[in-house]
């Protein structure tokens, strides 16, 4: 595993982890800066990093435009917010895409650690090591009352918002969400469909995040929103039990469909595809399928959003299918599926 | 329409949110919408639930216009409507000046108003406090800028820490 690079467990059924820590520098306001404001932010987040060579040698600085397709692309890769793409600003990211640190998004800086799998103490970890190193150069704005200050009072103290896309695809069939947002709401936490409008998630796939920030240590948060995951996974793992118990001639025959369209379709739209890729995930998870990793089809699950394929619908999806056939080739359909 | 908070005023203000997959409505009328924007607007996200704002629009927009004038902040020249019809500060210092404001909010959204969590850590903590590391970054910059005179004096330098390591 490289730098910057970490891998959680509960691959399938928790397919990233993402851990943000907002900061504001001393000194500048928190609207109305202008682009040689930001540059001068970006350049000092970058200069603090470069006092430790080792750590600094694995990152770029690059600016994002307003309104650009390269902009879209970091935003559908998990890079920058909608928010900074939309204003623009500077993104000083780690060679493999693990660490992105915004600058020009609503608070002047965003540092975010992306992990795959449930990894969320270990991403804090890393967001805590960047940031001390950052604070260690640059002064931030800090209440000892309020914590670390912020432009939005709902990331005020600790400024970290923790999220672990889940993917609950059975729980979602089976009208279970409800009782997972209800769960999460006691204890601070929300729950939003990572894909598609209102409470139809597509592909099941879920987002699992914080919304206290102030009152709660960071450790607190990240054990909170480890104990409600893994009571959420084991929730989905049971129902797909009950499923397989059930009717497992119909949970197989959809598994193996979406295997096959991935296989062999030459076009195909992102929902389509999100939708076999979540088949497919559970296939592998409850023993249907084998040959491709569940880290394998979450990777891919983030690589063929539009802005990032580029081009024409019609090429885009072409390109989709092909990246999907190149990766489901391997696809081996185990024999308790026959 | 009444107030559905007070019952005794007229609505004039209307909130809808959608969270977690429920929609709700309620027609305010300003005193209760100022008194009720917190609780509310509490859980009031963007789409991107990393990036969210925290006041609904709507639901300030009736309450600042209730306000006439209002203070600023001596920082930034963040306004007292503009705060409240944002929900952002302006700058660190609005959240001093602003305090009789933004406390009770505060306290509504996160249930405390007391960070209990890290503080910036003291630089003798952070990872570059390696000073080695930073020395020899920079000998190489001189190095490259043919600094040689600051280059030399580096090397002392980190000749010095190295003896001291050993």
């Amino acid at each position: 595993m490289s730098m910057f690079q970490i891998q959680g467990g509960f691959a399938g059924l928790a397919a990233s982890t993402r851990v943000r820590l907002a900061r504001n520098i001393k000194g500048y306001p928190y609207r109305g800066l202008n682009a040689d404001q930001y540059q001068q932010i970006a350049n000092k987040v970058w200069d603090a990093l470069q006092t430790a060579p080792a750590i600094a040698s694995a990152f770029t600085m690059r600016q994002v435009h307003p309104n650009s397709s390269d902009g879209a692309a970091l935003v559908e890769q998990h890079l920058i917010s909608p928010a900074l793409a939309q204003s623009g600003g500077w993104l000083i990211a780690s060679k493999n895409g693990g660490v992105a640190i915004m600058i020009g998004e609503e608070d002047h800086i965003r540092l975010q650690v992306i992990g795959s799998g449930l990894c969320p103490k270990e991403c804090l970890t890393e967001a805590k090591r960047l940031a001390a190193l950052i604070e260690s150069q640059v002064p931030m704005d800090f209440d000892e009352t309020l914590g670390y200050l912020t432009a939005c009072p709902s990331n005020l103290g600790t400024g970290l918002r923790a999220s672990i896309m889940l993917h609950l695809p059975v729980l979602g069939k089976a009208g279970r969400i409800q009782d997972v947002i209800s769960a999460a709401g006691r204890q601070g936490f929300t729950v939003r469909g990572a894909y598609g409008e209102g409470s139809q998630a597509v592909g099941g796939f879920y987002q699992l995040s914080n919304q206290v920030t102030l009152g709660i240590s960071e450790d607190a948060i990240i054990e909170k929103l480890v104990s409600l995951a893994t009571n959420v996974i084991e929730n989905e793992k049971r129902l797909r039990e009950q499923l397989r118990s059930q009717d497992e001639n119909a949970l197989a025959d959809q598994i193996c469909r979406a295997a096959g369209t991935l296989q062999t379709a030459r076009l195909m739209e992102t929902s389509e595809a999100i939708n076999c890729l979540s088949h497919v995930l559970v296939g592998l998870s409850m023993g249907y399928l084998q040959g491709v990793s569940p880290e394998e089809v979450c990777a891919m699950e983030q690589r063929i959003h539009p802005a990032l394929l580029g081009g024409a619908p019609a090429a885009r999806d072409k390109k989709r299918a092909e990246l999907l056939r190149n990766m489901a080739k391997n696809l081996i359909i185990s024999e308790t599926s026959l | 329409m009444l107030c559905q908070n007070c019952g005794k005023h007229q609505a004039t203000a209307w909130y809808k949110e959608t969270v977690n997959g429920q929609t709700r409505e309620l027609h305010l009328c300003p005193e209760c919408a100022a008194k009720l924007g917190g609780a509310y607007a509490s859980n009031l996200f963007s789409a991107d639930p990393f990036f969210s704002p925290f006041f609904s629009d709507g639901l300030f927009s009736g309450a600042a216009q209730a306000i006439s004038g209002g203070r600023r902040c001596p920082t930034c020249g963040m306004t007292e409507s503009e705060l409240r019809r944002t929900g952002r500060a302006g700058c660190g210092d609005c959240y001093q000046h602003f305090k009789d404001i933004l406390l009770p909010y505060i306290k509504k959204l996160h249930g405390a108003a007391a960070h209990v969590g890290a503080a910036p850590a003291p630089a003798a903590d952070a990872p570059a406090a390696n000073p080695l590391e930073g020395l020899k970054a920079k000998l190489s910059d001189c190095v490259k800028s043919e600094n040689y005179e600051e280059a030399a004096r580096l090397r002392d330098e980190i000749r010095r820490l190295e003896g001291n390591q050993s």
